[in-house]
């Protein structure tokens, strides 16, 4: 039986500094793969390489464990002692191994439990690998069903809900004030990394005009270029306000820009329209004392660090049930992995069966044909037909029955009970059965076959 | 005043009553186990609202056979007046996910549902004139209406009390409630609809009492101009000074709540005899 395999490193088990060792870009994923199913025992393989994790998903060749080489395989291929990554790379195979991937599909393996971006990724790496030649109907198989996993996951447990970063919070208090943001106007007042990662979620989620304001124009200009927005001067600030909805602050001013005594004439400006405060400074730009204003709203970045530690809980919480359907699916998968093993089996059983019937059922016709025959003398025909194949098909099993010692033979015949459905059998009956098949008996044979055992019937039905 | 007329409107309760009361109930327990993070029930429980409708709208056809019309009398007009307050909110809860405004407005139906329907009838009211009955039923739909914005005012004020002090985890936050924007605007709206209504009520009440030669000194008349100068005074300052918001939710619920006062007094009345 071809046998899954894990090895790689992640988030879990080593820090960036190790992981960014060991990281593949994206155009060495396909000869990395090449290099890796010619030179070991290794059927198929993929290769995943992102911020978070490098790993490969391979199928053994049969018989062989290639987890120890897979190690080494990668410390060399960056430049590495087989030893300085040894025990930060972890090896797993089997069921371990179909958990492994579809945990890792279903993002429960994530730095940020439920993020959406691995399925991506995994998708991505799958791709490289059927380019590269290098996944077979094994891998293949089970990346579809991790894929199908991810999609149950998500859509039946909270694994997914609630914005789990601080800009994505941002877009979603705005929604709780005024659930569409179509139309909706955003200021941007000062210019750090983060309110543009807000200001971009909110674009994206439908918010229409972008303002961006700056002490330095030349910087408003910058961060407006980069973000789709127009840039205003610092001394409109009070009339900008006026005329947003949402409010992104992040300056880097010692003291508090948006007071409550500015706050109070631009409320009364807007007539009270609502206003949202997003203040991600620190220290703060906003006072908090404008919060109490009527129609304005304001989170400071505790605020929303609170909301993204609360929805991870909840994420946690969904985990759980996200990992019994993780468990159950890769039971289901090894299920049908196990029974692609006896598939060849089957398919000989089967062959065998068939050739023996054709050539017998060739023999009666080709004695019928040579004369004429009365109805009675085809019938014999046909039952002695029909007996000469069970008797045919009989013959190994029973043999093997006879011939095996003592020991054995009980169990073959327990086996053969269970094979072919039968009633658990007396001795006596054993010792009729390894009589029967001798060319003198098979007529008699024929007449007691006409009535059927009770566990024949049941076959029958 | 005939005794086959008092016997009509003591008429008692139909079958239909009892499912009604039943699903108001259990639509009630369903929303607040929706609101306790079960979003999966919330179809089953707007089920239930919809029977519990259904089944009211049944009753008060079952009594219509019987001859006992809604604006008959202010119990019936009660009665009514929750069937009303029920439909706006299913119609309301198409577009917007109100559980909590659900969990609220249940219990209120099921109350009004309850003491219109098992209250003592008391005596019968004169013979009622036409002006009367349209009095009646015009005053019932817009506290109707008026009812609607109070809930969604309500929620507002919930809703905004749990943002402005970032309760986060608080039950008005796990269900992903109405925007507040869309919470104040709506409100705002059903008292542009209830006011002309409301309006048009009262001065037919008012004829409607001066033809009767009756005085006007009941309290009730002076608490329903109460009433409507709240409504009055919230549209003006709403249109002139741009009000909205909390001012806005809390003058609409002062509204209501003279309102309420109103139809208490007559139910208390009523069943004084």
């Amino acid at each position: 039986m071809s046998e899954l395999f894990v090895v790689g490193i992640s988030w879990r088990t080593a820090p960036v500094a190790v992981r960014e060792k060991l990281a593949f870009r994206d155009e060495e994923l396909s000869g990395t793969l090449q290099a890796m199913t010619s030179a070991l025992p290794v059927a198929e393989a993929l290769l995943i390489s992102t911020c978070n994790r490098v790993e490969v998903y391979g199928v053994a060749r049969p018989g062989a464990d290639p987890t120890e080489q897979v190690r080494g395989f990668l410390a060399s291929q960056r430049g590495l002692a087989p030893g300085a990554v040894a025990d930060v790379l972890y090896g797993h195979r089997g069921s371990a191994a179909i958990r492994h991937v579809f945990s890792v599909a279903s993002a429960l393996d994530s730095l940020v439990l439920g993020e959406a971006q691995i399925l991506g990724q995994l998708k991505a790496a799958y791709g490289v690998a059927a380019g590269a030649g290098t996944s077979g109907p094994v891998l293949g198989r089970c990346l579809e069903r991790a894929f199908g996993v991810a999609k149950r996951v998500r859509t039946e447990t909270a694994i997914a809900r609630g914005a789990a970063n601080v800009s994505t919070v941002a877009v979603d208090l705005a929604k709780r004030v005024f659930g569409n943001l179509t139309g909706k106007s955003v200021l941007v007042v000062g210019a750090g990394k983060m309110s543009t990662l807000a200001a971009r979620h909110l674009y994206a989620s439908g918010a229409q005009r972008i303002v961006v304001t700056n002490r330095s124009p030349e910087k408003a200009e910058a961060l407006a270029a980069e973000i789709d927005g127009i840039a205003r001067p610092w001394a409109d600030l009070e009339g900008l306000l006026v005329d947003t909805d949402v409010v992104i602050s992040s300056t880097g001013a010692r003291e508090p820009i948006l007071t409550r005594a500015l706050f109070k004439r631009v409320t009364k400006a807007r007539r009270w329209r609502q206003l949202v405060v997003i203040d991600i400074a620190v220290p703060r730009d906003a006072e908090p004392a404008i919060g109490e204003l009527d129609g304005v709203y304001v989170f400071d970045i505790d605020d929303l660090e609170k909301v993204v530690a609360a929805n991870l809980a909840e994420r946690g919480k969904a985990a759980e049930h996200a990992g019994r359907i993780v468990e159950h699916e890769a039971g289901q998968f090894e299920h049908w992995l196990r029974s692609q093993g006896v598939v060849p089996t089957i398919r000989a059983l089967r062959e065998k069966f068939a050739r023996v019937a054709e050539s017998e059922l060739q023999k009666t016709l080709d004695q019928l044909a040579r004369k004429d025959h009365s109805p009675a003398q085809q019938r014999e025909a046909i039952s002695r037909l029909v007996q000469l194949v069970v008797n045919k098909l009989l013959h190994p099993p029973t043999a093997a029955l006879r011939e095996a010692a003592p020991d054995d033979a009980s169990l073959r015949a327990e086996v053969l009970c269970q094979l072919f459905d039968l009633e658990p059998v007396v001795p006596a009956e054993t010792s009729e059965l390894a009589e029967a098949p001798d060319a003198g008996e098979a007529q008699s044979l024929v007449h007691e076959s006409a009535e059927p055992t009770a566990s024949e019937r049941k076959v029958a039905t | 005043m005939t005794s086959a007329h008092e016997r009509l409107l003591s008429v008692a309760p139909s079958p239909a009553f009892w499912v009604a009361v039943v699903a108001y109930a259990a639509a009630a327990i369903a929303l607040l186990i929706v609101l306790g993070g079960h979003a999966r029930l919330r179809p089953a429980a707007v089920a239930l609202v919809g029977l519990a409708f259904v089944a009211h709208g049944a009753d008060i056809g079952w009594r219509g056979t019987l001859h006992v019309h809604p604006a008959q009398s202010v119990r019936e007009a009660i009665g009514f007046l929750s069937f009303i307050i029920t439909g706006g909110y299913l119609l309301a809860s198409a577009r917007y996910r109100l559980t909590l405004g659900g969990a609220a407005v249940m219990p209120v139906s099921l109350v009004l549902l309850v003491a219109a329907r098992l209250t003592p009838a008391g005596s019968a009211p004169e013979d009622l004139s036409t002006l009367g009955r349209i009095h009646i039923s015009l005053a019932t739909v817009g506290v109707g209406v008026f009812a609607l914005a109070s809930a969604l005012s309500a929620i507002y004020l919930v809703e905004e009390r749990a943002l402005r002090r970032k309760r986060f985890d608080t039950m008005a936050f796990k269900d992903n409630g109405a925007p507040l924007e869309a919470l104040d605007r709506l409100s705002h709206r059903l008292i542009w609809v209830g006011f002309p209504i409301f309006t048009i009520a009262l001065v037919l009440g008012a004829v409607w009492v001066s033809r009767l030669g009756e005085s006007l000194d009941r309290p009730e008349y002076p608490l329903a101009a109460v009433t409507w100068i709240f409504y009055a005074a919230l549209l003006v300052v709403r249109q002139t000074y741009g009000w909205r918001g909390r001012r806005a939710a809390r003058l609409t619920l002062a509204g209501f709540g003279a309102a309420l006062v109103v139809l208490l007094i007559y139910l208390v009345r009523r069943m004084a005899g």
